[in-house]
Protein backbone atom coordinates (compact mmCIF):
# COMPACT_ATOMS: atom_id res chain seq x y z
CA UNK A 1 0.00 0.00 0.00
CA UNK A 2 1.93 3.61 -0.34
CA UNK A 3 0.40 7.32 -1.02
CA UNK A 4 -3.41 7.15 -0.20
CA UNK A 5 -3.01 4.08 1.83
CA UNK A 6 -2.14 6.04 5.08
CA UNK A 7 -5.00 5.43 7.71
CA UNK A 8 -6.63 9.12 8.12
CA UNK A 9 -6.86 8.12 12.03
CA UNK A 10 -4.44 5.29 13.23
CA UNK A 11 -5.41 2.15 14.93
CA UNK A 12 -9.01 2.32 15.23
CA UNK A 13 -9.11 -1.54 16.04
CA UNK A 14 -12.90 -3.06 16.85
CA UNK A 15 -13.07 -4.06 20.48
CA UNK A 16 -14.63 -1.77 22.83
CA UNK A 17 -11.69 -0.56 25.25
CA UNK A 18 -13.06 1.21 28.38
CA UNK A 19 -10.88 2.95 30.18
CA UNK A 20 -11.59 4.79 33.72
CA UNK A 21 -11.70 8.53 32.42
CA UNK A 22 -9.51 9.32 35.30
CA UNK A 23 -9.29 13.40 34.30
CA UNK A 24 -12.28 13.60 34.25
CA UNK A 25 -12.87 11.97 37.44
CA UNK A 26 -10.68 14.06 38.98
CA UNK A 27 -11.82 17.25 37.91
CA UNK A 28 -15.36 16.12 39.19
CA UNK A 29 -13.94 15.40 42.96
CA UNK A 30 -12.00 18.64 42.69
CA UNK A 31 -15.49 20.26 42.00
CA UNK A 32 -17.49 18.76 44.20
CA UNK A 33 -15.18 19.13 47.28
CA UNK A 34 -15.37 22.91 46.83
CA UNK A 35 -18.89 22.95 45.99
CA UNK A 36 -19.48 20.82 48.91
CA UNK A 37 -17.10 23.55 50.75
CA UNK A 38 -18.91 26.59 49.90
CA UNK A 39 -22.18 24.86 50.95
CA UNK A 40 -21.55 24.17 54.32
CA UNK A 41 -19.63 27.35 55.06
CA UNK A 42 -23.11 29.06 53.54
CA UNK A 43 -25.05 27.22 55.33
CA UNK A 44 -23.26 28.35 58.87
CA UNK A 45 -22.75 32.14 57.70
CA UNK A 46 -26.59 31.75 57.19
CA UNK A 47 -27.19 30.44 60.38
CA UNK A 48 -30.80 29.38 59.72
CA UNK A 49 -30.40 25.17 59.25
CA UNK A 50 -34.40 24.60 58.72
CA UNK A 51 -33.69 26.32 55.23
CA UNK A 52 -30.41 25.71 54.48
CA UNK A 53 -28.48 22.67 56.39
CA UNK A 54 -24.96 21.85 56.02
CA UNK A 55 -23.56 19.29 54.76
CA UNK A 56 -22.48 18.44 57.70
CA UNK A 57 -25.84 18.26 59.32
CA UNK A 58 -27.09 15.84 56.06
CA UNK A 59 -24.17 13.18 56.95
CA UNK A 60 -25.14 13.19 60.84
CA UNK A 61 -28.92 13.12 59.78
CA UNK A 62 -27.99 9.74 57.05
CA UNK A 63 -25.33 8.23 60.28
CA UNK A 64 -28.22 8.10 62.22
CA UNK A 65 -30.77 7.24 60.02
CA UNK A 66 -29.18 4.97 57.33
CA UNK A 67 -30.76 1.55 57.20
CA UNK A 68 -34.12 3.65 56.68
CA UNK A 69 -32.37 5.88 53.60
CA UNK A 70 -30.55 2.98 52.10
CA UNK A 71 -33.62 0.64 52.47
CA UNK A 72 -36.16 3.75 50.71
CA UNK A 73 -32.89 3.93 48.55
CA UNK A 74 -33.24 0.81 46.95
CA UNK A 75 -36.93 0.96 46.67
CA UNK A 76 -37.01 3.51 44.04
CA UNK A 77 -33.77 2.41 42.28
CA UNK A 78 -35.56 -1.01 41.43
CA UNK A 79 -39.09 1.75 40.50
CA UNK A 80 -36.22 3.27 38.33
CA UNK A 81 -34.39 0.51 36.79
CA UNK A 82 -37.61 -1.40 36.16
CA UNK A 83 -39.74 1.65 34.51
CA UNK A 84 -36.40 2.58 32.69
CA UNK A 85 -35.63 -0.82 30.96
CA UNK A 86 -39.52 -1.53 30.34
CA UNK A 87 -40.07 2.25 29.19
CA UNK A 88 -36.74 1.99 26.99
CA UNK A 89 -38.21 -1.28 25.49
CA UNK A 90 -41.40 -0.53 24.91
CA UNK A 91 -40.62 2.34 22.73
CA UNK A 92 -38.13 0.83 21.08
CA UNK A 93 -40.46 -2.08 19.97
CA UNK A 94 -43.31 0.49 19.53
CA UNK A 95 -41.00 2.26 16.75
CA UNK A 96 -40.31 -1.30 15.13
CA UNK A 97 -43.97 -1.54 14.92
CA UNK A 98 -44.94 1.48 13.52
CA UNK A 99 -42.85 0.88 10.69
CA UNK A 100 -44.46 -2.35 10.20
CA UNK A 101 -48.21 -0.50 10.15
CA UNK A 102 -50.54 0.86 7.86
CA UNK A 103 -50.00 4.32 7.56
CA UNK A 104 -53.44 5.47 8.60
CA UNK A 105 -53.03 3.45 12.02
CA UNK A 106 -49.46 4.73 11.83
CA UNK A 107 -51.85 8.07 11.88
CA UNK A 108 -54.25 7.55 14.47
CA UNK A 109 -51.71 5.52 17.19
CA UNK A 110 -49.19 8.38 16.44
CA UNK A 111 -51.88 10.97 16.96
CA UNK A 112 -52.86 9.53 20.46
CA UNK A 113 -49.10 9.25 21.62
CA UNK A 114 -48.90 13.34 20.50
CA UNK A 115 -52.15 13.72 22.96
CA UNK A 116 -50.70 12.03 25.29
CA UNK A 117 -47.32 13.74 25.32
CA UNK A 118 -48.62 16.74 25.74
CA UNK A 119 -51.41 15.78 28.81
CA UNK A 120 -49.37 17.24 31.70
CA UNK A 121 -47.37 14.30 32.93
CA UNK A 122 -47.99 14.69 36.48
CA UNK A 123 -51.94 14.43 36.18
CA UNK A 124 -51.12 11.07 34.14
CA UNK A 125 -49.00 9.94 37.00
CA UNK A 126 -51.94 10.94 39.82
CA UNK A 127 -54.23 8.85 37.35
CA UNK A 128 -51.32 5.62 37.40
CA UNK A 129 -51.07 6.13 41.33
CA UNK A 130 -55.39 5.43 41.01
CA UNK A 131 -55.42 2.52 38.92
CA UNK A 132 -51.99 0.72 39.89
CA UNK A 133 -52.52 1.58 43.25
CA UNK A 134 -50.19 2.98 46.16
CA UNK A 135 -47.44 -0.18 45.71
CA UNK A 136 -44.41 -0.28 43.42
CA UNK A 137 -46.05 -1.17 40.19
CA UNK A 138 -47.69 2.62 40.02
CA UNK A 139 -44.20 3.96 40.14
CA UNK A 140 -42.60 1.61 37.93
CA UNK A 141 -45.43 2.66 35.64
CA UNK A 142 -44.95 6.21 35.63
CA UNK A 143 -41.18 5.94 35.50
CA UNK A 144 -41.60 3.92 32.67
CA UNK A 145 -44.17 6.57 30.73
CA UNK A 146 -41.80 8.53 31.46
CA UNK A 147 -38.84 7.18 29.83
CA UNK A 148 -40.99 5.78 26.69
CA UNK A 149 -41.93 8.97 25.60
CA UNK A 150 -38.30 10.41 25.77
CA UNK A 151 -37.31 7.28 23.79
CA UNK A 152 -39.92 6.57 21.30
CA UNK A 153 -39.78 10.07 19.43
CA UNK A 154 -36.66 10.23 18.81
CA UNK A 155 -36.34 6.41 17.81
CA UNK A 156 -39.06 6.46 15.56
CA UNK A 157 -37.98 9.75 13.87
CA UNK A 158 -34.30 7.82 13.40
CA UNK A 159 -35.75 4.76 11.91
CA UNK A 160 -37.66 6.53 9.41
CA UNK A 161 -34.52 8.72 8.40
CA UNK A 162 -32.07 6.43 7.25
CA UNK A 163 -30.48 7.87 3.92
CA UNK A 164 -32.28 6.35 0.92
CA UNK A 165 -29.37 5.03 -1.06
CA UNK A 166 -28.51 3.04 2.34
CA UNK A 167 -32.38 1.58 1.85
CA UNK A 168 -31.22 1.14 -1.95
CA UNK A 169 -28.60 -0.95 -1.44
CA UNK A 170 -30.64 -3.15 0.99
CA UNK A 171 -33.03 -3.65 -1.52
CA UNK A 172 -30.01 -4.78 -3.85
CA UNK A 173 -29.28 -7.29 -1.36
CA UNK A 174 -32.66 -8.52 -0.91
CA UNK A 175 -32.90 -7.85 2.48
CA UNK A 176 -35.42 -8.66 4.74
CA UNK A 177 -37.43 -6.53 6.89
CA UNK A 178 -35.94 -7.81 9.77
CA UNK A 179 -32.72 -7.61 8.12
CA UNK A 180 -33.10 -4.03 7.66
CA UNK A 181 -34.02 -3.36 11.24
CA UNK A 182 -31.34 -5.43 13.10
CA UNK A 183 -28.63 -4.87 9.89
CA UNK A 184 -29.67 -1.17 9.65
CA UNK A 185 -32.13 1.14 11.22
CA UNK A 186 -31.26 0.22 14.76
CA UNK A 187 -27.32 0.21 14.83
CA UNK A 188 -27.59 3.43 12.38
CA UNK A 189 -30.13 5.42 14.79
CA UNK A 190 -28.37 3.88 17.89
CA UNK A 191 -26.18 6.97 18.61
CA UNK A 192 -29.23 9.04 18.90
CA UNK A 193 -31.06 6.12 20.46
CA UNK A 194 -28.54 6.27 23.16
CA UNK A 195 -28.82 10.44 23.38
CA UNK A 196 -32.69 9.81 24.50
CA UNK A 197 -32.17 6.65 27.23
CA UNK A 198 -30.05 9.35 28.33
CA UNK A 199 -32.52 11.50 28.75
CA UNK A 200 -34.95 8.93 29.39
CA UNK A 201 -32.90 7.87 32.25
CA UNK A 202 -33.43 11.05 34.26
CA UNK A 203 -37.09 11.14 33.34
CA UNK A 204 -37.45 8.49 35.11
CA UNK A 205 -35.76 8.97 38.01
CA UNK A 206 -38.16 11.96 38.12
CA UNK A 207 -41.42 10.17 36.97
CA UNK A 208 -40.52 7.33 40.13
CA UNK A 209 -40.25 10.37 42.90
CA UNK A 210 -43.09 12.44 41.12
CA UNK A 211 -45.25 8.45 41.50
CA UNK A 212 -44.09 8.49 45.27
CA UNK A 213 -45.12 11.74 46.13
CA UNK A 214 -48.66 11.03 44.68
CA UNK A 215 -48.76 8.05 47.37
CA UNK A 216 -46.92 5.57 48.46
CA UNK A 217 -45.38 4.38 52.14
CA UNK A 218 -41.72 4.27 51.14
CA UNK A 219 -39.31 5.06 48.74
CA UNK A 220 -37.31 8.16 48.42
CA UNK A 221 -40.45 10.40 47.06
CA UNK A 222 -42.12 9.23 50.50
CA UNK A 223 -39.41 10.18 52.64
CA UNK A 224 -39.26 13.49 50.82
CA UNK A 225 -43.16 14.28 51.64
CA UNK A 226 -42.96 12.72 54.76
CA UNK A 227 -40.18 14.96 56.10
CA UNK A 228 -41.55 18.35 54.75
CA UNK A 229 -45.00 17.38 56.65
CA UNK A 230 -42.40 17.58 60.04
CA UNK A 231 -40.16 20.20 59.06
CA UNK A 232 -37.29 17.58 58.69
CA UNK A 233 -35.21 19.85 55.93
CA UNK A 234 -32.43 18.32 56.68
CA UNK A 235 -33.92 14.58 55.82
CA UNK A 236 -35.54 16.56 52.31
CA UNK A 237 -31.46 17.35 51.27
CA UNK A 238 -30.68 13.94 52.18
CA UNK A 239 -33.39 11.98 49.87
CA UNK A 240 -32.22 14.71 46.87
CA UNK A 241 -28.74 13.88 47.35
CA UNK A 242 -29.94 10.24 46.90
CA UNK A 243 -32.14 10.72 43.98
CA UNK A 244 -29.37 12.91 42.05
CA UNK A 245 -26.58 9.90 43.01
CA UNK A 246 -28.85 7.42 42.01
CA UNK A 247 -29.41 9.18 38.68
CA UNK A 248 -25.69 10.01 38.09
CA UNK A 249 -25.14 5.91 38.40
CA UNK A 250 -27.67 5.19 35.61
CA UNK A 251 -26.34 7.59 33.58
CA UNK A 252 -23.12 6.60 33.93
CA UNK A 253 -24.06 2.73 33.12
CA UNK A 254 -25.96 3.91 29.70
CA UNK A 255 -22.82 5.58 29.03
CA UNK A 256 -21.02 2.65 29.87
CA UNK A 257 -23.17 0.59 27.67
CA UNK A 258 -23.07 3.34 25.13
CA UNK A 259 -18.89 3.30 25.01
CA UNK A 260 -19.06 -0.54 24.95
CA UNK A 261 -21.46 -0.70 22.12
CA UNK A 262 -20.41 2.12 19.58
CA UNK A 263 -16.90 2.39 19.57
CA UNK A 264 -17.39 3.30 15.80
CA UNK A 265 -18.41 6.07 16.31
CA UNK A 266 -16.99 9.80 16.11
CA UNK A 267 -18.37 10.85 19.37
CA UNK A 268 -16.45 7.99 20.53
CA UNK A 269 -12.90 9.50 18.63
CA UNK A 270 -9.99 9.80 20.68
CA UNK A 271 -11.53 7.38 23.63
CA UNK A 272 -10.29 4.31 21.26
CA UNK B 1 -13.23 -6.97 -27.12
CA UNK B 2 -16.04 -5.63 -29.14
CA UNK B 3 -17.11 -9.41 -30.54
CA UNK B 4 -20.32 -9.04 -32.02
CA UNK B 5 -20.50 -12.43 -32.29
CA UNK B 6 -21.87 -13.53 -28.98
CA UNK B 7 -25.26 -12.61 -26.95
CA UNK B 8 -24.68 -9.44 -25.13
CA UNK B 9 -24.79 -9.83 -21.86
CA UNK B 10 -26.76 -6.21 -20.85
CA UNK B 11 -29.81 -5.07 -23.97
CA UNK B 12 -31.46 -1.75 -23.38
CA UNK B 13 -34.18 -1.79 -26.03
CA UNK B 14 -35.80 1.62 -26.38
CA UNK B 15 -35.56 2.71 -22.77
CA UNK B 16 -36.87 5.97 -21.18
CA UNK B 17 -37.15 7.26 -17.69
CA UNK B 18 -40.01 10.25 -17.03
CA UNK B 19 -39.89 11.21 -13.39
CA UNK B 20 -43.17 12.31 -11.57
CA UNK B 21 -42.57 15.50 -9.74
CA UNK B 22 -44.69 16.54 -6.96
CA UNK B 23 -44.42 20.59 -6.92
CA UNK B 24 -44.37 22.03 -3.95
CA UNK B 25 -47.16 23.04 -1.95
CA UNK B 26 -49.08 20.49 -4.42
CA UNK B 27 -51.12 17.88 -2.67
CA UNK B 28 -49.41 14.37 -3.22
CA UNK B 29 -50.23 13.53 -6.51
CA UNK B 30 -47.41 14.28 -9.22
CA UNK B 31 -47.71 17.51 -11.08
CA UNK B 32 -44.89 17.83 -13.24
CA UNK B 33 -43.30 15.05 -15.38
CA UNK B 34 -39.42 15.22 -15.66
CA UNK B 35 -37.95 13.27 -18.94
CA UNK B 36 -34.71 12.32 -18.36
CA UNK B 37 -33.99 9.58 -20.78
CA UNK B 38 -35.01 9.18 -23.89
CA UNK B 39 -34.88 6.68 -26.57
CA UNK B 40 -31.82 4.89 -24.80
CA UNK B 41 -30.64 1.54 -26.56
CA UNK B 42 -27.66 -0.21 -25.80
CA UNK B 43 -25.94 -3.89 -26.00
CA UNK B 44 -23.21 -4.64 -24.12
CA UNK B 45 -21.12 -7.80 -24.94
CA UNK B 46 -19.46 -9.88 -22.13
CA UNK B 47 -16.29 -8.60 -20.57
CA UNK B 48 -16.95 -5.09 -22.76
CA UNK B 49 -16.12 -2.01 -20.63
CA UNK B 50 -18.70 0.68 -21.47
CA UNK B 51 -18.75 4.34 -20.46
CA UNK B 52 -21.36 6.60 -19.95
CA UNK B 53 -20.74 10.42 -20.16
CA UNK B 54 -22.68 13.54 -20.41
CA UNK B 55 -23.00 16.67 -18.74
CA UNK B 56 -24.97 16.96 -15.12
CA UNK B 57 -29.09 16.06 -15.38
CA UNK B 58 -28.97 13.91 -18.60
CA UNK B 59 -30.24 11.04 -16.78
CA UNK B 60 -26.73 8.56 -17.05
CA UNK B 61 -27.34 8.16 -13.10
CA UNK B 62 -30.88 7.17 -13.92
CA UNK B 63 -29.71 5.03 -16.68
CA UNK B 64 -27.40 3.30 -13.98
CA UNK B 65 -29.51 2.77 -11.42
CA UNK B 66 -32.65 1.42 -14.19
CA UNK B 67 -29.99 -1.45 -14.64
CA UNK B 68 -29.55 -1.80 -11.34
CA UNK B 69 -32.81 -2.45 -10.65
CA UNK B 70 -33.42 0.53 -8.45
CA UNK B 71 -35.55 2.55 -10.82
CA UNK B 72 -38.13 1.44 -12.75
CA UNK B 73 -37.76 2.31 -16.87
CA UNK B 74 -41.16 4.18 -18.14
CA UNK B 75 -40.89 2.60 -21.18
CA UNK B 76 -38.63 0.33 -22.94
CA UNK B 77 -37.12 -3.09 -22.05
CA UNK B 78 -34.21 -3.88 -19.62
CA UNK B 79 -31.82 -6.63 -19.40
CA UNK B 80 -29.45 -7.63 -17.74
CA UNK B 81 -27.44 -11.19 -17.68
CA UNK B 82 -30.59 -12.19 -19.52
CA UNK B 83 -32.78 -11.43 -16.34
CA UNK B 84 -35.21 -8.38 -15.24
CA UNK B 85 -32.26 -5.73 -13.57
CA UNK B 86 -33.96 -6.46 -10.43
CA UNK B 87 -34.15 -9.98 -10.63
CA UNK B 88 -30.12 -9.74 -11.64
CA UNK B 89 -28.96 -7.18 -8.82
CA UNK B 90 -30.85 -9.76 -6.00
CA UNK B 91 -29.27 -12.81 -7.76
CA UNK B 92 -26.03 -11.48 -7.42
CA UNK B 93 -25.27 -11.06 -10.99
CA UNK B 94 -24.87 -7.75 -11.18
CA UNK B 95 -23.34 -5.32 -8.43
CA UNK B 96 -23.45 -1.58 -8.01
CA UNK B 97 -20.72 0.94 -6.76
CA UNK B 98 -21.96 4.28 -6.09
CA UNK B 99 -20.89 7.65 -6.08
CA UNK B 100 -20.28 7.20 -2.53
CA UNK B 101 -18.81 4.38 -0.60
CA UNK B 102 -21.97 3.90 1.43
CA UNK B 103 -20.40 1.28 4.08
CA UNK B 104 -21.60 0.58 7.52
CA UNK B 105 -19.91 2.85 9.72
CA UNK B 106 -20.73 0.76 12.71
CA UNK B 107 -18.95 -2.64 10.86
CA UNK B 108 -15.48 -3.34 10.36
CA UNK B 109 -13.97 -3.10 6.66
CA UNK B 110 -14.34 -6.91 6.77
CA UNK B 111 -17.87 -6.95 7.83
CA UNK B 112 -18.76 -4.53 5.59
CA UNK B 113 -17.66 -6.84 2.59
CA UNK B 114 -19.08 -9.65 4.21
CA UNK B 115 -22.55 -8.19 4.62
CA UNK B 116 -23.80 -9.46 1.42
CA UNK B 117 -23.52 -12.31 1.94
CA UNK B 118 -24.79 -11.91 5.57
CA UNK B 119 -28.43 -10.86 3.50
CA UNK B 120 -28.18 -14.46 1.18
CA UNK B 121 -29.71 -16.07 4.22
CA UNK B 122 -32.70 -14.72 6.40
CA UNK B 123 -32.07 -16.98 9.56
CA UNK B 124 -29.67 -14.63 11.74
CA UNK B 125 -29.09 -17.83 14.19
CA UNK B 126 -27.90 -19.27 11.60
CA UNK B 127 -25.19 -16.62 10.47
CA UNK B 128 -22.32 -17.46 12.88
CA UNK B 129 -22.11 -21.06 11.36
CA UNK B 130 -22.11 -19.17 8.39
CA UNK B 131 -19.42 -16.24 8.81
CA UNK B 132 -16.46 -18.43 9.00
CA UNK B 133 -16.97 -20.26 6.11
CA UNK B 134 -17.28 -16.99 4.08
CA UNK B 135 -14.31 -15.28 6.57
CA UNK B 136 -12.07 -16.40 3.02
CA UNK B 137 -14.02 -15.27 0.45
CA UNK B 138 -14.68 -11.51 2.61
CA UNK B 139 -10.79 -11.71 3.11
CA UNK B 140 -9.98 -12.37 -0.76
CA UNK B 141 -12.60 -9.92 -1.86
CA UNK B 142 -10.73 -7.78 0.37
CA UNK B 143 -7.36 -9.12 -0.77
CA UNK B 144 -8.08 -8.08 -4.67
CA UNK B 145 -8.52 -4.27 -3.83
CA UNK B 146 -5.28 -4.50 -1.88
CA UNK B 147 -6.70 -3.57 1.42
CA UNK B 148 -5.41 -7.28 3.35
CA UNK B 149 -4.13 -5.85 6.75
CA UNK B 150 -6.99 -3.46 7.22
CA UNK B 151 -9.76 -5.99 7.98
CA UNK B 152 -10.19 -4.63 11.18
CA UNK B 153 -10.71 -1.13 10.93
CA UNK B 154 -13.81 1.16 10.61
CA UNK B 155 -14.89 2.65 7.79
CA UNK B 156 -13.99 6.23 9.83
CA UNK B 157 -10.44 5.54 9.74
CA UNK B 158 -9.81 4.80 6.57
CA UNK B 159 -9.11 7.53 3.45
CA UNK B 160 -11.42 8.11 0.78
CA UNK B 161 -9.94 5.83 -1.44
CA UNK B 162 -9.80 2.89 0.59
CA UNK B 163 -13.49 3.51 1.50
CA UNK B 164 -14.25 3.16 -2.07
CA UNK B 165 -11.85 -0.22 -2.20
CA UNK B 166 -14.01 -1.40 0.60
CA UNK B 167 -16.99 -0.76 -1.48
CA UNK B 168 -15.27 -2.56 -4.72
CA UNK B 169 -14.67 -5.55 -2.57
CA UNK B 170 -18.03 -5.79 -0.79
CA UNK B 171 -19.83 -5.49 -4.80
CA UNK B 172 -17.14 -8.40 -5.85
CA UNK B 173 -18.42 -10.96 -2.76
CA UNK B 174 -21.43 -12.30 -4.39
CA UNK B 175 -19.02 -13.13 -7.59
CA UNK B 176 -21.15 -10.99 -10.01
CA UNK B 177 -20.51 -10.94 -13.77
CA UNK B 178 -21.62 -7.17 -14.43
CA UNK B 179 -20.14 -4.52 -12.29
CA UNK B 180 -22.52 -0.88 -12.16
CA UNK B 181 -20.65 1.78 -11.36
CA UNK B 182 -21.72 5.51 -10.55
CA UNK B 183 -18.58 7.96 -10.99
CA UNK B 184 -17.09 5.60 -8.49
CA UNK B 185 -13.86 7.88 -8.29
CA UNK B 186 -15.82 11.53 -8.69
CA UNK B 187 -14.34 12.26 -4.85
CA UNK B 188 -10.83 11.37 -5.37
CA UNK B 189 -7.81 13.21 -6.23
CA UNK B 190 -6.44 12.62 -9.67
CA UNK B 191 -3.61 10.39 -8.48
CA UNK B 192 -5.39 7.88 -6.10
CA UNK B 193 -8.06 7.91 -9.40
CA UNK B 194 -5.35 7.02 -12.05
CA UNK B 195 -4.33 4.51 -9.53
CA UNK B 196 -7.97 3.21 -8.64
CA UNK B 197 -8.38 3.41 -12.72
CA UNK B 198 -5.59 1.04 -13.37
CA UNK B 199 -6.81 -1.37 -10.46
CA UNK B 200 -10.34 -1.51 -11.93
CA UNK B 201 -8.44 -2.36 -15.71
CA UNK B 202 -6.38 -5.65 -13.46
CA UNK B 203 -9.99 -6.72 -11.78
CA UNK B 204 -12.11 -6.64 -15.36
CA UNK B 205 -9.56 -8.56 -16.79
CA UNK B 206 -8.98 -11.03 -14.15
CA UNK B 207 -12.05 -11.80 -13.49
CA UNK B 208 -14.04 -11.36 -16.90
CA UNK B 209 -16.10 -8.51 -15.66
CA UNK B 210 -18.33 -6.57 -18.05
CA UNK B 211 -18.70 -2.81 -16.82
CA UNK B 212 -20.22 0.00 -17.33
CA UNK B 213 -19.13 3.06 -15.73
CA UNK B 214 -20.73 6.46 -15.36
CA UNK B 215 -18.20 9.29 -15.00
CA UNK B 216 -18.69 12.79 -16.35
CA UNK B 217 -14.55 12.70 -17.05
CA UNK B 218 -14.65 12.37 -20.89
CA UNK B 219 -10.49 11.44 -20.20
CA UNK B 220 -11.26 8.74 -17.48
CA UNK B 221 -14.02 7.50 -20.16
CA UNK B 222 -11.93 7.06 -22.49
CA UNK B 223 -9.04 5.50 -21.06
CA UNK B 224 -11.21 2.91 -19.09
CA UNK B 225 -13.47 1.55 -22.02
CA UNK B 226 -14.28 -0.20 -25.18
CA UNK B 227 -16.61 2.39 -25.70
CA UNK B 228 -18.09 5.70 -24.47
CA UNK B 229 -21.75 6.23 -24.52
CA UNK B 230 -21.88 10.29 -24.70
CA UNK B 231 -25.64 11.35 -23.35
CA UNK B 232 -27.05 14.74 -24.13
CA UNK B 233 -29.43 16.67 -21.46
CA UNK B 234 -32.72 16.05 -23.84
CA UNK B 235 -33.17 14.53 -27.07
CA UNK B 236 -30.45 15.10 -29.91
CA UNK B 237 -32.06 16.48 -32.26
CA UNK B 238 -31.00 14.34 -35.57
CA UNK B 239 -32.01 10.76 -33.23
CA UNK B 240 -34.15 11.77 -30.88
CA UNK B 241 -32.76 9.71 -28.50
CA UNK B 242 -30.18 10.69 -25.34
CA UNK B 243 -27.48 9.24 -26.39
CA UNK B 244 -25.47 11.63 -29.02
CA UNK B 245 -22.81 9.60 -29.99
CA UNK B 246 -21.51 6.16 -29.20
CA UNK B 247 -17.58 6.16 -29.53
CA UNK B 248 -15.30 3.30 -30.53
CA UNK B 249 -12.33 4.05 -28.17
CA UNK B 250 -10.46 1.15 -29.85
CA UNK B 251 -6.75 1.64 -27.88
CA UNK B 252 -4.80 -1.25 -27.39
CA UNK B 253 -5.01 -3.28 -24.14
CA UNK B 254 -3.89 -3.55 -21.58
CA UNK B 255 -4.15 -0.27 -20.96
CA UNK B 256 -1.38 1.84 -19.11
CA UNK B 257 -0.74 5.17 -17.91
CA UNK B 258 1.43 5.84 -20.30
CA UNK B 259 -1.28 5.60 -23.07
CA UNK B 260 -2.75 9.13 -21.93
CA UNK B 261 0.50 10.67 -23.37
CA UNK B 262 0.02 9.37 -26.73
CA UNK B 263 -1.97 11.24 -29.94
CA UNK B 264 -4.29 8.09 -30.41
CA UNK B 265 -5.29 8.88 -26.56
CA UNK B 266 -5.54 12.83 -27.32
CA UNK B 267 -7.62 12.09 -30.68
CA UNK B 268 -10.43 9.48 -28.69
CA UNK B 269 -10.62 12.31 -26.58
CA UNK B 270 -10.95 15.36 -28.60
CA UNK B 271 -13.71 13.28 -30.35
CA UNK B 272 -15.61 12.72 -27.20
CA UNK B 273 -15.22 16.12 -26.03
CA UNK B 274 -17.11 17.42 -29.79
CA UNK B 275 -19.56 14.95 -29.06
CA UNK B 276 -19.63 16.19 -25.88
CA UNK B 277 -19.98 19.96 -27.05
CA UNK B 278 -23.07 18.96 -29.51
CA UNK B 279 -24.98 18.30 -26.46
CA UNK B 280 -24.71 21.59 -25.11
CA UNK B 281 -26.94 23.52 -27.02
CA UNK B 282 -29.79 20.84 -26.94
CA UNK B 283 -31.05 21.51 -23.30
Amino acid sequence: MSADAAPARPAARPGPRVRLPVAELRSWAIFGALAVAAWEAASRLYGQPYLLPAPSAIAAEFREHWPLVLGYAAITSQEIVVGFLAGALAALLCAMVFLRLPRLVEDFLYRVIVTLNSTPFVALASLAVVWFGLGLQSKIVIAGMYTFFAVLYTTHKEFISVEVIREQLMDIYNATWWQRIFLLKIPSALPIIFVSLKGGVMAAVNGAIVGELFGAFEGLGYMILDSRYVGNTVRVFLAAVFCTAIGWLLLGAVTLAERLLLPWHVSMAGRR
Amino acid sequence: MTAAVTAPIIRLEAVSKTYDLPRAGARGAADRALNVVYDLSLDVQPREFVSIVGPSGCGKTTALFMLAGLREASAGRIEVCGRPPREAVRAGLSSVIFQQPVLFEWLTAEENVLLPLRMRDARWWAWPARRGRYLAAARRALETVELSGFEHYYPDALSGGMQQRVAIARALTLDPQVLLMDEPFGALDEITRDRMNLELIRLAEARGLTIVFVTHSIEEAVFLSDRVVVMSRGPSPATGSSVVRVLDVGLPHPRQLALKEEPAFFQKVREGREALRQTQGVA
